[in-house]
C-alpha cells in the first residue's frame, strides 16, 4: 500500500512537471517568433533591440528564433498552449490559423490606429492577410514578381527589349521565348528562351488567362473556367515547344535561377528579393551581362497580376484587444520596413534603394509592380487544394507536355468545391 | 519484501517513462483519432469519421500501394544481398575486416545525409549512375523525376543500405557447428549443396527475426522519401502521407486515425509471418 502511494506521489509529480510547463505571468514581455537565422536573424536581433529601447520599458520583446520545421514548431506550441505573443506567418496560412481560431483579429485596432493604416497598404498585399473582410496579421514584406531578361542577349540576338513598365502580353512573351531558344550563350552552350519548373507557381499561369483558382468570396472555384483553361494552356506551350530546359534537367544546375546567371535562359520571373544583380557584380568580365527588368505580361482579361509573396506579423487569439501587445506589435512591423524589400506600404519604394541600392534600375518596374501585386485568394482548404494543383496538374504536365490538363483540371475543381462545401 | 521493493525502485524511473511517454500517448491517441483535432484549434468528437474518411480516400489506397510494393520488393532484396555478403564475409579472406567495415558503413550514416547523397547520385544529367551509363553510350532514366523510376531508386537505396543486417547474419553463421559441414562433406556435399542443406535452413531464425524487422522498416519508411519525394506522388509512402496530414495540412485527429490502420497493417503482417514460422523456421 505504501508502494502504491509512493508511485501515486511520483507520477503525479512527474505529470505536473511536464503537463504544466512553465506558467507564463501577465508582463509586458513578449515572446516573437521568426524563421529568421544567421545574418538575418542578426539583422533581426538589431531591429528588435532599437524597437525595444525606443519603448523604453513600456514593453519588451524577446526573439525566439525557429530556423527548421517552423510551422510544426508553432502549432506544438499552440496546442501546448505555449503559443508565442507574435509570429510570422506566410500568406497561405493566415485564413487557416484565423478559421482555426488561433490568432487574433486585428481589425478594430488596425482600423482605429493613427500610425499604420489599412489603405498605406498595397490592396492586393493587405488581402494576403485578410480573410472574412477582418484583418489577421500585418504584412512586413512583399515579394511579387518580376521579369528579368537578358540585356545582352536581347541585343546580340537582336530582339526589341521590353520597358520597365511595358503592357506586353503572354502570345508576345512566348514568342520572345521562342526567339530566344535554340541560339548559343557566350559560352557556346544552347539557350532557351525562359525556366519553369514548378516555378513559377500555377497561378500565374492561372491568371494569364484572365482566371483564377478560386473567387474573391473564398467559395467559388474557377479552376474549370474556360479562362482559366487557357491560362495553363500557356504553359503548356512553353514546355511542349521546348522553351524551357526540361524539368529533369533544370536541378542539374542547382536551381532555376542558376538558368538565368549562366546565362542559359533569356528570361526568368523572379521576386524583386531576388539578388541576380549582386551575382552579375561579382562574375568575371566575360560572365558579367546586364539585367533589364519588366513587369509580369498583360492577362487576357486585360489585368497585370504579379503574383506577390508576402509574410506577417500574427498576434496570439489570447492577446486579441491587448492594447499594448498591438502597440509592440506596429511598432515591430514599422522597423521591418525599414530592413526589407520591398517595404508592403505605398509612397516607400524609395526605401527599396536605400535598402539595396543594386536594385536601382529596377525601381521603375518595382513601383508599376507593387501596384499590381497579389496572392491567390487563401481559403483554409487551400493546402489539400494546392497539393492536387502540384501532384496532379503542374508536375505531370512537366514531365508530359501531351497531359490531358483541360480534364485534371476539372477534376481537381470539383475535388476542391467537395472540400469547400465541407467546411464547418 | 524489502528486495522485491528495492527491485521495485530501480525499474521506477523506466515505468514512469513507459507510463507518461508511451501507454498515456497511446491512450490519448485513440482519442484524437476519433477527433477533427486541428493542432492549432479545439478538438471535436467525430466519432469514426476519420476511419471512414480514411477507407474512402484515393490517397490512402495510393500511398499504401506505393509502401506495400516498396515492401513486396525491397524486403527480399535486402534480406537475398545482405546474407550474400554475410556468407562471403563469413570467409574470412584477406582484407575482410574492411569490407566488414565498408559493407556496415551505410546502418550509421544519417538517413537525411544519404538522401542528400543519393540524390546527387540518380540525378539525371550529372548524377554518379547516369554519368557511368553515358560513358557506356546508355541513356540513363530520369529515376526520381520519372514516376515509372521512383520504386527502382528507392530499391536501389535500400540495397545500398543491406549491410545493416550484416551484423546478425554473421553472428548466425557463426552459431553454425562446424561438425555439420564436416559430415556434408564427407557424404560428398558440394558448397551450393552445403549452402542450401545447412547454411539457409540453420540461418532461419536470423532470417525470420530480419524478415520482421523489415516489414515494420518498409512501412514506417520516412526519412529518405520525405527528403526525396518522387514524381508523380510515386515516393509518397504511407508515414509521408501521414506526416503531411498531420504537419501541413493540420489533419491530427485524421493522421491518428492513420497510425492506427498503420499498426493494425503491420500488426497483422507480423502475426502472419509468425504463423508461418513454423513451415519454414528451424527450430
Amino acid at each position: 500500500m505504501k508502494r502504491i502511494g509512493v508511485l501515486l506521489i511520483v507520477l503525479l509529480l512527474a505529470l505536473h512537471l511536464i503537463g504544466c510547463g512553465r506558467k507564463k505571468e501577465e508582463s509586458n514581455n513578449f515572446e516573437f517568433a521568426t524563421w529568421a537565422a544567421g545574418a538575418e536573424l542578426t539583422d533581426l536581433r538589431e531591429i528588435v533591440d532599437k524597437v525595444n529601447e525606443a519603448a523604453a520599458g513600456e514593453y519588451v520583446i524577446e526573439i525566439q528564433s525557429i530556423p527548421s520545421d517552423y510551422y510544426v514548431k508553432i502549432s506544438t506550441q499552440i496546442a501546448g498552449k505555449h503559443s508565442p505573443d507574435f509570429f510570422w506567418m506566410t500568406q497561405e496560412l493566415v485564413s487557416k490559423y484565423a478559421e482555426l481560431g488561433a490568432i487574433a483579429n486585428l481589425t478594430s485596432q488596425f482600423n482605429e490606429s493613427e500610425r499604420l493604416k489599412p489603405e498605406e497598404y498595397y490592396e492586393g498585399v493587405l488581402a494576403s492577410a485578410t480573410y472574412k473582410e477582418k484583418y489577421w496579421g500585418l504584412p512586413w514584406i512583399a515579394n511579387p514578381m518580376l521579369v528579368y531578361y537578358n540585356k545582352t542577349m536581347f541585343e546580340q540576338i537582336g530582339i526589341k527589349v521590353p520597358t520597365p513598365t511595358d503592357d506586353w502580353t503572354w502570345e508576345e512573351f512566348i514568342q520572345i521565348a521562342r526567339e530566344l531558344t535554340g541560339k548559343e550563350n557566350y559560352k557556346g552552350e544552347s539557350t532557351y528562351g525562359y525556366v519553369v519548373d514548378g516555378w513559377p507557381n500555377i497561378e500565374t499561369f492561372i491568371w494569364a488567362g484572365g482566371g483564377d483558382v478560386i473567387g474573391e468570396d473564398g467559395k467559388t472555384i474557377l479552376l474549370d473556367s474556360n479562362e482559366s483553361l487557357k491560362g495553363v494552356g500557356y504553359l503548356q506551350t512553353i514546355i511542349a515547344e521546348g522553351l524551357t530546359p526540361r524539368y529533369a534537367e533544370i536541378a542539374s544546375l542547382g536551381s532555376n535561377n542558376v538558368w538565368f546567371e549562366k546565362q542559359r535562359v533569356g528570361m526568368y520571373m523572379g521576386g524583386l528579393q531576388d539578388n541576380f544583380e549582386e551575382k552579375v557584380n561579382k562574375m568575371s568580365e566575360e560572365a558579367k551581362f546586364e539585367i533589364g527588368y519588366a513587369p509580369m505580361p498583360v492577362c487576357d482579361d486585360g489585368t497585370s497580376w504579379s503574383f506577390d509573396w508576402t509574410a506577417s506579423t500574427v498576434m496570439k487569439k489570447d492577446l486579441e484587444g491587448n492594447k499594448l501587445a498591438y502597440k509592440a506589435l506596429e511598432d515591430l512591423t514599422l522597423a521591418f520596413f525599414e530592413w526589407k524589400v520591398a517595404p508592403p506600404v505605398k509612397n516607400s519604394v524609395e526605401n527599396v534603394v536605400k535598402i539595396a541600392p543594386l536594385k536601382d534600375k529596377a525601381i521603375e518596374t518595382i513601383e508599376f509592380t507593387l501596384l499590381g501585386a497579389r496572392s491567390a485568394n487563401y481559403v483554409p482548404e487551400w493546402s489539400d487544394i494546392n497539393d492536387k494543383l502540384w501532384y496532379n496538374l503542374y508536375v505531370k504536365l512537366l514531365n508530359d507536355p501531351t497531359f490531358d490538363y483541360k480534364t485534371e483540371m476539372k477534376s481537381i475543381a470539383e475535388y476542391s468545391r467537395g472540400k469547400i462545401a465541407a467546411r464547418k | 519484501m524489502r528486495k522485491q521493493s528495492a527491485g521495485f525502485l530501480f525499474i521506477l524511473p523506466w515505468l514512469i517513462g513507459l507510463v507518461l511517454f508511451t501507454l498515456a500517448p497511446m491512450i490519448a491517441a485513440v482519442y484524437i483519432s476519433l477527433t477533427d483535432w486541428t493542432i492549432v484549434g479545439e478538438a471535436n468528437f467525430i466519432g469514426f469519421d476519420n476511419y471512414t474518411h480514411l477507407f474512402q480516400s484515393e490517397e490512402f489506397y495510393k500511398s499504401l500501394w506505393v509502401t506495400v510494393r516498396y515492401a513486396l520488393l525491397a524486403i527480399p532484396l535486402i534480406i537475398a544481398t545482405s546474407l550474400a555478403i554475410s556468407v562471403m564475409l563469413d570467409k574470412g579472406h584477406k582484407g575482410v575486416g574492411i569490407f566488414r567495415v565498408v559493407y556496415y558503413m551505410p546502418a550509421i550514416v544519417s538517413g537525411v545525409a544519404v538522401a542528400i547523397v543519393f540524390k546527387w547520385i540518380l540525378d539525371p544529367n550529372f548524377g554518379l549512375i547516369n554519368s557511368i551509363l553515358t560513358f557506356f553510350n546508355i541513356k540513363g532514366p530520369d529515376w526520381l523525376y520519372d514516376p515509372d523510376w521512383v520504386l527502382p531508386s528507392y530499391l536501389i537505396m535500400a540495397v545500398w543500405g543491406a549491410g545493416g543486417s550484416i551484423l546478425t547474419y554473421l553472428a548466425a553463421l557463426k552459431d553454425i557447428p562446424q561438425d555439420l559441414y564436416g559430415a556434408a562433406m564427407i557424404d560428398g556435399a558440394g558448397t551450393l549443396q552445403k549452402v542450401r542443406f545447412i547454411t539457409v535452413p540453420m540461418m532461419t531464425p536470423i532470417i525470420f527475426y530480419n524478415l520482421i524487422i523489415g516489414i515494420i522498416g518498409a512501412f514506417r519508411k520516412f526519412t529518405d522519401a520525405y527528403v526525396l519525394g518522387g514524381a508523380g506522388k510515386e515516393g509518397n509512402f504511407i508515414m509521408v502521407y501521414l506526416y503531411e496530414q498531420a504537419f501541413n495540412h493540420y489533419n491530427m485527429g485524421y493522421a491518428t486515425a492513420l497510425a492506427w490502420v498503420l499498426f493494425a497493417i503491420i500488426l497483422t503482417l507480423t502475426i502472419i509471418v509468425n504463423a508461418t514460422k513454423k513451415y519454414w523456421v528451424h527450430t
